[in-house]
């Protein structure tokens, strides 16, 4: 592999340790929700007990469309969204753009579409209103709000998601300058030597296997994260006087002679029909700009084509519902840095290929987790007995590396609870401050690091065996009705948890035969 | 078709990988389990463990490309963990048997 010079060599162990050491620990708990939301949609439908499955663009909704638009003020027919919320309910956004604080936002109308065709919700307010928390979808929203920002607030949030994401990519880069026998170690996992032997191992070996995806998901982390709050505001400022509104529309808009003559928007239906078939997949989001003028223009997002991981979009005329082209992510015609960007969001979600694409994603994100734990460990565990103690980044470290599960955990029976009574948006982030609370309790409490690991460990066993029943007895579909309804991603949830809370229990189990002998404290977990 | 087929792209690296894993030299030196596989049956088995990425390639298959390899990365570290497990499993026993024959 890479043979750097001794110095060079100490001095990349030290940029490796301490850029995973001062941001380890925030790393982890991105990563960590991160890895959980890669199921946020399945999650979504698990928690809420969704049982639909005709999407709402496969029902007729032109004449709602119509008469919606009709019914909207003209000050928000600038542009209208069209998505599915709630159990494949449509939701329709009509609204203008206008710049907050520096800011480009929506403000505007938006209406929810029950199965019926009927409008079960209508509600004057901004993007982050219509796209916020629900209280059918707080857990997974909880889930991606905290992997996206740590809950806080913009633009500092995502500065901070992507700082970590860079310090991931400084680690990754520094850990492959480091590590001699990359190939040579990749098996070996020795557990019955030192400390430090173990965890080097144990760091290393996942680090190796995950390397190539490290780099993915931390460039990619960290692109979303900059994009808006850097990228966007200085290429504003270099090429469009500042003016964020004019870049967007630039970039994203489609460019053509402006025609403000009034003009009915074109049979929706059959745009979506031709959609489905041309792009072979549902839409996932449908824009329509210049809503009821000539110049209307729809645009359709659909995930990628089999054997491509770039999601599509196609580009319809909205007042005569004519197709014109399929349209790249970026400009009016294709370029290497519209494919690039659009294969961003595959990249760094695993959404290109189902459930295949988002399991494998899943278990890289697990093992990129492993992987910042016990690098954390191996740092602490080479400094034993040194001049410094670092006990209490010890402790900090085993609250945090199996608190967050037991807190996420917390956080998803909180919102079974709560969902019915209709508080899930106020219980969810409430659950998992009380499961935080009481894992750095445990962490001031108890007395050795072996205790605090088992207790946390079981108390997150127990909760994950316990989600199940829970959901069922607050009233969410069974397995049957599940089955039935075609939606086997409740059952398989449901198994999911329950075989993740046995194993954890069971391998305590082993554990505490396996260290039965021993009355001497154990290294830290 | 495509995921089984995919599916069927990681298992055959999976398996190359598990035989790599086990006939790995230092990983049985670690273990005491003697000597390990000489260097040309290793060269084979990897690049056949390359082999179904590299089908995909050809065949400009973007998503296969990224599923097998995500998949593969993953089958080796659970591979890598599993053979860890075994081997401890078996010097635990090893220390268990040596520690009661000096009992008695």
């Amino acid at each position: 592999m890479i043979h750097l010079p001794r110095e060079e060599t100490k001095a990349m162990v030290a940029v490796h340790g301490w850029s995973g050491i001062l941001l380890g620990l925030l790393l982890y708990a991105v990563v960590l929700t991160g890895t959980a939301a890669v199921f946020a949609e399945e999650i979504g439908a698990w928690s809420a007990g969704h049982l639909a499955t005709q999407s709402a663009f496969e029902r007729p909704m032109a004449e709602t469309l119509r008469r919606l638009g009709d019914e909207t003020p003209a000050q928000y027919r600038e542009a209208v969204d069209l998505f599915e919320t709630g159990d494949h309910d449509l939701g329709l956004f009509f609204h203008r753009h206008e710049m907050d604080g520096g800011e480009l936002i929506s403000r505007g109308l938006f209406y929810v579409i029950g199965q019926d065709g009927r409008v079960t919700h209508r509600q004057q307010g901004t993007n982050e209103d219509v796209y916020g928390a629900r209280n059918d979808n707080a857990l997974s929203a909880f889930l991606v709000d905290t992997h996206v920002r740590l809950h806080v607030p913009n633009p500092w949030g995502l500065l901070l998601t992507g700082i970590l994401g860079l310090s991931m990519l400084v680690a990754a880069i520094s850990g492959l300058l480091i590590h001699r026998h990359l190939f040579k170690d990749i098996f070996t996992l020795r557990r019955s030597g030192s400390a430090v032997l173990a965890n080097r191992d144990a760091h290393s070996v996942a680090g190796t296997w995950s390397l190539p995806f490290a780099f993915i998901l931390a460039f990619t982390g960290s692109f979303f994260s900059f994009f808006g709050t850097v990228g966007m505001p200085v290429v504003a400022m270099a090429a469009f006087g500042g003016n964020v509104q004019a870049l967007t529309e630039a970039v994203y808009g489609n460019p053509g002679k402006p025609d403000p003559r009034p003009a009915a928007i074109g049979n929706m239906d059959r745009i979506n029909a031709d959609a489905i078939a041309r792009a072979g997949a549902i839409p996932t989001f449908v824009t329509i700009e210049n809503f009821g003028r000539a110049d209307a223009k729809v645009t359709t997002y659909h995930p990628p084509k089999a054997a491509a991981i770039a999601p599509m979009s196609l580009l319809y005329d909205g007042a005569t519902a004519a197709f014109l082209q399929e349209k790249p992510l970026i400009g009016p015609k294709p370029s290497a840095g519209g494919t690039l960007a659009a294969i961003m969001s595959p990249l760094h979600f695993g959404n290109f290929a189902g459930l295949l694409s988002k399991a494998i994603w899943f278990g890289l994100g697990f093992a990129m987790c492993y992987v910042t734990y016990t690098g954390i460990r191996l740092w602490l565990v080479r400094r034993e007995g040194g001049v410094r103690s670092f006990a209490w980044l010890e402790r900090t470290n085993m609250v945090v590396g199996l608190g967050l599960p037991f807190a996420l955990a917390a956080s998803a029976a909180a919102f079974l609870l709560a969902m019915p009574l209709g508080s899930a948006t106020w219980w969810t982030p409430a659950g998992f401050l009380v499961g935080a609370a009481l894992a750095v309790g445990a962490g001031a409490i108890a007395p050795d690091a072996a205790r605090l690991s088992a207790w946390l460990r079981n108390a997150t066993a127990v909760l994950l065996l316990a989600l199940p029943p829970v959901r069922l007895l607050t009233g969410g579909p069974s397995w049957g009705r599940a089955f039935a309804a075609g939606q086997p991603i409740i059952v398989t949830l449901d198994i999911a948890f329950l075989l993740a809370g046995g194993w954890m229990l069971w391998s305590l189990r082993d554990r505490a035969h396996a260290h039965r002998p021993s009355i001497a404290l154990q290294p830290a977990e | 078709m495509m995921t089984l087929l995919t599916l069927t792209a990681i298992l055959i690296s999976a398996t190359l990988i598990l035989l790599l894993g086990l006939g790995d030299p230092k990983r049985r030196r670690a273990a005491r389990q003697g000597e390990g596989q000489g260097s040309p049956l290793r060269r084979l088995l990897a690049v056949g463990a390359f082999l179904p990425g590299l089908t995909f390639i050809l065949f400009s298959d973007a998503a296969a490309i990224l599923l097998w390899l995500g998949g593969t990365a993953v089958a080796g570290w659970v591979v890598t963990l599993v053979l860890a497990s075994k081997s401890n499993a078996k010097g635990m026993r090893r220390e268990g048997a040596n520690a009661s024959k000096k009992h008695n």
